[in-house]
């Protein structure tokens, strides 16, 4: 089986939960408590997508303004970039935007882009919109998914949707691409008291 | 059974110590599927999930993180140190200062790379990492950290700026290590600095984040060491592996260097780029560097002078150089004075300069290496008689190699043709300096295998060793006697190269590079008969022994097991695995059949 190596970044506001993101990816677990990132930290996962072995080089970004000028080391290369807000804060969303638009002018080409909104386990304070937010991801087309690094809601399953959007090294890729919608979470999701 | 032959044929071949760790590959299988498998490689943890300390695992890797810039008033000055604890002495400060710019003359304009080494303060704290201790005994002798000494590898920027009133950027960007993973360095330094220079501090504080998250430097493991947004996987190799091999492997087809950077070596220089300005005189240069002659490599920039130097310590590996070596040295060294005073004779050392003060200087020296430009795998210098010292005037003098040494072998002109032919037909350089390795490789090689028989043959017989007396002692290494085996087994058998190897020995037994090498040799022997002594002991039945003798008898003995024990653990004794099991069974047995105050006493001391 091909063992094919995939850099993978992630960006987003600082405070998003990304970090949380990997963690609950790779070691399936969640700590509430996680410091800022420091430049960027590196964890690897390997799974099978169809016959090959993804493995996800995994650099997620510190979200502070003054490693804001790291970032193209961590997008040069990447095969994909996920993009992380917070459903709860407005501001994270915009920021989210400009990210879209410095990958667009200075990122690989043929860069996947997923966007999460993530925290969707706090539904009660909820500031951005999910029709707001698929839409304004269908328009580049994006990946879209909101997420829970807490509750484990849809982390798996953005992994694979970005192993499905990765061109295929053979030569007839397998179908997918836009227009795709992911599982979705049971309508309510479950609350965690605070 | 008689032990001869223990340290086997080669350089290579360890005996005893071989069993002791066999290179671990890459633990990557395809069992791991699917998404929710649990993380891979725990060598990509970062190091806190081991209990270590923030810090840890940085200076596993590195000493600190030097920025050397050019105050007008100050002249150079370390303008930032990282992490901000690590501890330089004001001495060493100076030295990074001096050495980490070039002479002002060597120009330098754009991105220059090259390494320094120096020596630590004397009265600065050892600070052995016990952790990395146990990995120093699994490397090949030539690449062990030298307690006295400190790399530090440059990236050098000089680029006009009409904004700054000096008129020029002049920056260096400087990694203090232990490690001598000169390759390796040099990669990370291409890969964070040009970026350092235009991002300033938070870029080296993330860099430095990612190395403190680096897995350790344990040798013969295929090691992912991501750095700003690229891996790089390296092999540090080990003292097991084959000479001339590189044993990484190429999983993954991968060919973007944004991605990850497989690097073949982390040690060696390419060795045709530097021999290249004084091809004709290679083997010559192999018999000053093993003799460990005094010589000085004048180039005219310190990329050009520490890659040369380097190259020359590197062309007896897989012997190790015990002398010192300086791959740039300045006018301003703390060790200026000892090295260049005409009061002695020249100290045993290979110095790399680039300040032309230093042809007057170091006028007296026996032998000279002056190079051009390294030329891209150009021609080949067409000139091939060795040059007279007289000859070499202070500035303007050409390349070529100045000395009165007549060498004790004659040249091996096939190789020569070899590598012209190489030149003719545009071989790459990398291939030529293969080619060029497995040459010097196999002329050391040769020269050592007899010695390395020779000294096999000191190890006393096994019969010689009672468990009742202490370990017998190794026989003496008598020259002549030596001298002798060279008849039927000397280096006639693995060479072609002919003249006076016997003259080459004698020299060579005067120096510090068998100094270094037997004194290795006779500490692993005497390393395997206390292992042997303590696995005799463990055969014993000392239970038995110890009923038909005193309490006194007794309790000497348990003390002096105990010792053993201890000695064991602390010199990593190759023995094998039971055994110090087996000998703390018998050391409680022995205990719980003795009167209980004894016991009480016994089992606190010496604790194991």
């Amino acid at each position: 089986m091909a063992l094919r190596e995939l850099k993978v970044c992630l960006l987003g506001d600082t405070g998003v939960g990304k970090s949380s993101i990997v963690w609950r990816f790779v070691e399936d677990s969640f700590d509430p408590n996680i410091n800022p990132t420091i430049g960027a930290s590196f964890m690897t996962k390997t799974v099978q997508y169809q016959n090959e072995l993804h493995k996800f080089l995994i650099w997620d970004t510190a979200g502070q303004e003054r490693f804001r000028a790291l970032a193209p080391m961590y997008y040069r290369g990447s095969a994909a970039a996920i993009i992380v807000y917070d459903i709860t804060k407005e501001e994270t969303f915009s920021t989210l935007k400009n990210w879209v638009k410095e990958l667009r002018q200075h990122g690989p080409p043929n860069i996947v882009v997923a966007i999460a909104g993530n925290k969707c386990d706090l539904i009660d304070v909820r500031e951005v919109l999910e029709r707001d937010a698929k839409d304004y991801a269908d328009s580049i087309h994006a990946i879209f998914v909101e997420t829970s690094a807490k509750n484990a809601i849809n982390i798996n399953e953005l992994f694979i949707e970005i192993s499905r959007r990765i061109p295929s090294t053979d030569a007839n890729p397998p179908c997918g691409g836009k227009g795709f919608k992911l599982r979705r979470q049971p309508s309510e999701p479950k609350r965690s008291c605070c | 059974m008689a032990l001869r032959g223990l340290a086997g044929s080669g350089p290579s071949s360890r005996g005893p110590l071989e069993e002791a760790v066999a290179p671990a590959e890459e633990r990557e299988t395809p069992a791991m599927v699917a998404a929710g498998a649990a993380r891979e490689d725990d060598d990509e943890d970062d190091g806190r999930g081991r209990g270590l300390l923030r810090w840890d695992g940085f200076s596993a890797w590195l000493h600190c993180v030097c920025v050397v810039g050019f105050d007008l008033e100050l002249g150079q000055a370390v303008e930032v140190i990282y992490p901000q604890h690590s501890k330089l002495t004001d001495k060493e400060k100076t030295n990074i200062c001096y050495l980490s710019f070039p002479d002002s003359n060597s120009g330098c304009l754009g991105d220059t790379q090259f390494c320094f080494r120096f020596r630590q303060s004397s009265g600065r704290r050892v600070s052995l990492h016990c952790l990395l201790d146990q990995f120093d005994k699994d490397l090949p002798v030539y690449l062990k950290k030298d307690p006295a000494y400190f790399y530090g590898y440059v990236y050098f920027r000089q680029i006009r700026d009409k904004s700054l009133k000096r008129g020029y950027f002049q920056k260096s960007l400087v990694l203090i290590s232990k490690l001598p993973y000169i390759h390796f360095f040099h990669t990370v330094l291409k890969q964070i600095a040009p970026e350092y220079f235009e991002k300033s501090e938070p870029y080296l504080e993330a860099a430095c984040n990612d190395v403190d998250r680096w897995p350790a430097p344990v040798p013969g493991k295929t090691l992912y060491l991501p750095i700003t947004g690229v891996v790089m996987k390296v092999r540090i190799p080990t003292c097991h592996d084959k000479p001339g091999t590189t044993q990484i492997a190429q999983l993954t087809q991968q060919a973007d260097t944004h991605i990850s950077v497989i690097l073949p070596t982390v040690h060696e220089v390419d060795l045709f780029r530097c021999f290249c300005p004084v091809f004709f005189h290679s083997q010559m240069l192999w018999e000053l560097v093993l003799l460990g002659e005094p010589l000085v490599v004048m180039a005219p920039s310190p990329s050009e002078s520490s890659e040369t130097v380097l190259a020359l310590v590197n062309c007896i590996s897989p012997l190790k150089y015990f002398s010192d070596f300086r791959p740039y040295f300045t006018i301003h060294d703390s060790e200026f004075k000892e090295y260049t005073t005409r009061t002695q004779a020249p100290p045993s050392v290979i110095l790399g300069v680039t300040n032309p003060f230093f042809a007057k200087t170091l006028q007296h020296w026996p032998h000279i290496i002056r190079i051009g430009d390294l030329k891209p795998a150009g021609e080949i210098p067409k000139q091939v008689k060795v040059k007279k010292l007289k000859n070499l005037k202070t500035l303007d003098s050409k390349p070529g190699v100045y000395t009165s040494y007549k060498p004790y072998l004659s040249r091996d002109d096939e190789i020569i043709k070899q590598l012209q032919k190489g030149v003719q037909q545009k071989r790459p350089s990398e291939a030529q300096s293969v080619i060029l390795r497995r040459y010097f490789l196999e002329l050391t090689q040769s020269f050592i295998i007899p010695l390395e028989r020779y000294v096999a043959s000191l190890m006393p017989l096994q019969k010689s060793i009672s468990p009742w007396k202490s370990p017998p002692q190794l026989r003496q290494f008598i020259p002549e006697e030596f001298m002798k085996t060279l008849e039927k087994a000397g280096p006639q058998l693995t060479s072609r190269i002919k003249g006076d190897w016997i003259g080459l020995y004698r020299h060579f037994l005067k120096s510090p590079n068998f100094d270094g090498w037997f004194k290795t040799r006779r500490k692993e022997m005497t390393q395997k008969l206390e292992a042997l002594h303590l696995e005799a002991l463990c055969e014993e039945d000392l239970l038995l022994w110890t009923q038909k003798h005193t309490e006194v008898e007794t309790v000497d003995l348990v003390l002096k097991l105990k010792n053993k024990l201890l000695q064991a653990d602390r010199e990593h004794l190759p023995v094998k695995p039971d055994t110090v099991g087996k000998l703390r069974t018998h050391i409680d047995a022995i205990i719980s059949a003795l009167p209980e105050d004894l016991q009480g006493i016994l089992l606190k001391t010496g604790m194991t």
